[in-house]
């Protein structure tokens, strides 16, 4: 960096090329403007993400000294039959909401892509649930979820359908989560389906009806490939959120009912924060950043294999 | 999903660089007699109000020490004391409860009281009990909330039915609980449990709530039926005796055999259903503790009575759980911390917390400010409670590991309550599961 300056100073003198000693000047602002962001991912990210790294080959009981465990944890957590079920817990979460939500977010872009009247109120209304406080939405949940008073079941009964106990119901609980996460998250979604949708030139669809391709025909082999950079952020930033989902889980069911709702990152807390447990916590957050990173790497040899177009 | 978590990495970026200006002009005054800053942490913003009082009145008289009042909300509350304790940054004088006490104390997080020389005879024994450890006093007794019967005075009077002098149980079904409740339980046809017809499903009010609910419920019938929660402080859970078990069966049956109580997969752990089934006017009797009135009585469209828990085979049994004020054992001010501890276990911030109708101090003889708060502001009379807590009382299990444990059983006792689980295999398997999580 300070080279940089010093050749922009003296560039006049040694004759450094116009255009060489712009583009230095421009580094050293561009670092400055990313500075404040750079110091926030390195700080509470990566320094974070680093400690609980070596966090997790030690025995440390939060208030007592930690000790060096070497591979221990990781012994612990191979014969640990608990983890691996919040692991399974966690993915069943994760295939029950990643492609609903990710559908309802393409097909819900779909309809308001067109020119229909109050568009932008329906554009806005569906990206409300996003905005609100996951605790709040929780609580409300819950109420809707109710099995006697509740909103669904109510619903249902006037149709003569009893509805399950959502909450207290082992295979319902999981789902319910799900639905409530489908329902904050698709409408966000929608937004970038919609802006990836917008970038498709009028022009092409037009060539597409002359050479007589069916609505179905340019769905998939116009709108649906050339939306492949949307669908790969959506599914990606999609995928780990819901593999990091907490505060539902906390506030509806506290991972219960018999551990049904006890994701990944629910029993990371506990072993934390309730049990103390911060070495095997953090052998256990190692864990969910492995899945993670595995499940994002396939994405990304995915979806680079396939074309994408300029549209410029 | 990423954005909210941009956001609050900036807003902890923010936060991080204003603690710094902070510390930075933190330094300055020399000479004279130093000012000292004490944080003082607790997690209820309507005691709050009562602490601002007891402090004004504490740096009245200790001119050279600011006391810094700091609330959290009880499940931050936690979190952040746990890993302000690992920072070395916790506050000077905190609040401290008996599940979170053994941890806190065998790490070595608070400091040793001995010094204070308090009387210990003067204030209530389970807050004395829940705040020692190896015979040393480590937290000052702050105030003691009980379990109480709250009822429906108007669901009461439309079903024509006086609250009885004395409500009793037995595991057989036999006492005064089970028939006041079938009386007060009432089906959309207007059909009690006992009368032909009468449909589980279509109730309207219930007439008592029973659910897993350890404090409030579950542990009063164990205790009440002769029952052992714990062998001894810091020992092993013993809730699977045949005594235990019976009294588990009991409440369970109120739910799922007598039909006077709403079903578990409506009040099952964590929400807070049973309280807003009680404020709707859905359940005319509701085991609360003495704590909740502030929240529960201003809500209530309907007249709030306070009767005597019920009385099991073996007498009435009821839940007394004690607050205690804790030093920081790494304070940087641990004589004014101590001075601080010290006021706070006497008579004048006590009263003052009684009389202003927050809390029943641990100090003896202080309880009737409490009384007299309930009686001329709210018309309410809370006797029953004061009443109880000179019968047989009994702590919350204090046992390492508790705190960690409670989710668990919460999970094992919520399938009891649906009545998956017998509460014998309940027991059982809660009892296997805490002795284990004790070391």
């Amino acid at each position: 960096m300070t080279a940089d300056v010093a050749a922009g100073e003296d560039g006049g003198a040694t004759a450094v090329p116009a255009r060489a000693r712009r583009r230095g000047t421009g580094t050293w602002y561009a670092y400055l403007f990313i500075g404040p962001s750079l110091f926030g991912v390195f700080a509470f990210l990566l320094l974070p993400v680093l400690i609980v790294l070596g966090l997790s080959f030690f025995d440390w009981e939060l208030l007592s000294e930690p000790t060096f465990a070497g591979l221990d944890n990781y012994r612990r957590l191979a014969g640990d039959g608990q983890a691996w079920h919040s692991l399974l817990v966690t993915v069943g979460y994760v295939l029950l909401c990643v492609p609903l939500q990710t559908g309802l977010a393409l097909v819900l872009a779909l309809l308001l892509n067109q020119r229909v009247k109050g568009v932008r109120f329906y554009r806005a209304l569906f990206v409300v649930p996003w905005m609100a406080t996951p605790i709040v939405l929780g609580l409300i949940w819950n109420w809707i979820f109710d099995p006697r008073d509740g909103a669904i079941n109510s619903a249902l009964a006037l149709v003569g359908v009893t509805g399950p106990d959502w909450l207290s119901d082992p295979s319902w609980a999981l789902p319910a989560l799900a639905l409530v996460n489908v329902w904050q998250y698709s409408g966000y979604n929608m937004l970038f389906f919609l802006a990836g949708l917008q970038g498709i030139p009028q022009e092409l669809y037009d060539a597409a009806a002359t050479d007589g391709a069916t609505p179905a025909q340019r769905f998939f082999r116009l709108t649906l490939p050339l939306l492949n950079p949307t669908m790969f952020f959506v599914m990606v930033t999609n995928l780990i959120g819901a593999f990091q989902v907490f505060d539902t889980v906390f506030v509806m069911t506290d991972g219960g009912p018999s551990r049904s709702t006890a994701v990944l990152n629910f029993t990371i807390f506990g072993t934390a924060f309730r049990e103390f447990d911060f070495g095997y916590a953090s052998t256990l957050s190692m864990l969910l950043f492995a899945v993670i990173l595995v499940v994002t790497l396939v994405q990304v040899r995915f979806f680079s294999k396939r074309t994408t177009y300029d549209l410029s | 999903m990423p954005a909210p978590r941009i956001r609050q990495a900036a807003a902890l970026l923010g936060a991080a660089l204003f603690t710094l200006t902070a510390c930075g002009s933190g330094s300055g005054s020399a000479g004279e007699p130093e000012q000292v800053t004490l944080t003082y942490r607790l997690w209820d913003e309507q005691q709050k109000v009562g602490y601002e009082k007891v402090m004004a009145a504490f740096e009245k008289a200790n001119p050279t020490i600011d006391v810094q009042i700091e609330m959290l909300p009880w499940d931050q509350y936690w979190t952040k004391l746990t890993a302000d304790a690992v920072a070395g940054t916790a506050p000077d004088v905190f609040w401290m409860q008996p599940a979170a006490f053994p941890e806190y104390v065998a790490k070595g997080v608070l400091a040793d009281l001995s010094g204070l020389k308090l009387d210990t005879a003067k204030y209530h024994k389970n807050v004395v009990e829940s705040s020692s450890y190896q015979g040393k006093l480590y937290g000052v007794p702050k105030d003691w909330g009980i379990v109480g019967l709250l009822y429906n005075k108007d669901l009461f009077k439309k079903a024509g039915v006086e609250m009885p002098d004395e409500l009793t149980w037995k595991p057989d079904g036999s006492g005064t609980l089970l028939e006041t409740a079938r009386k007060l339980t009432v089906d959309e046809n207007g059909k009690h449990p006992d009368e032909a017809g009468f449909e589980p499903g279509k109730i309207e009010t219930y007439g008592f709530g029973s659910w897993n609910h350890y404090q409030t419920q579950w542990m009063n019938w164990v205790v009440s039926n002769g029952g052992k929660l714990l062998d001894k402080p810091f020992g092993s859970y013993t809730f699977n005796d045949a005594a235990s078990v019976e009294a588990l069966q009991f409440g369970v049956d109120l739910v799922n055999k007598h039909h006077v109580a709403p079903p578990a997969s409506q009040t099952n752990l964590p929400t807070g259903k049973m309280t807003e089934m009680f404020q709707a006017g859905k359940v005319a009797m509701f085991p609360a503790n003495n704590a909740l009135l502030p929240f529960v009585v201003p809500e209530a469209n309907f007249e709030v009575g306070v009767a005597l828990m019920p009385e099991g085979p073996q007498g009435r049994a009821v839940s007394l759980n004690g607050l205690s004020e804790v030093v920081y054992a790494k304070s940087e001010h641990p004589e004014e911390a101590m001075k601080l501890a010290a006021y706070l276990g006497t008579q004048e911030p006590q009263k003052l917390m009684a009389d202003e109708g927050y809390v029943f101090p641990a100090l003896d003889g202080l309880a009737d400010g409490y009384v007299d708060y309930w009686k001329k502001t709210k018309n309410l009379d809370v006797t029953p409670f004061l009443e109880e807590s000179k019968g047989t009382t009994f702590n919350l299990p204090i046992v390492n590991g508790f705190a960690g444990f409670e989710t668990t059983l919460n999970q094992i006792f919520n399938e009891m309550y649906l009545g998956k689980l017998t509460p014998k295999q309940a027991a059982d398997k809660a009892v296997a599961e805490g002795n284990a999580s004790t070391e």
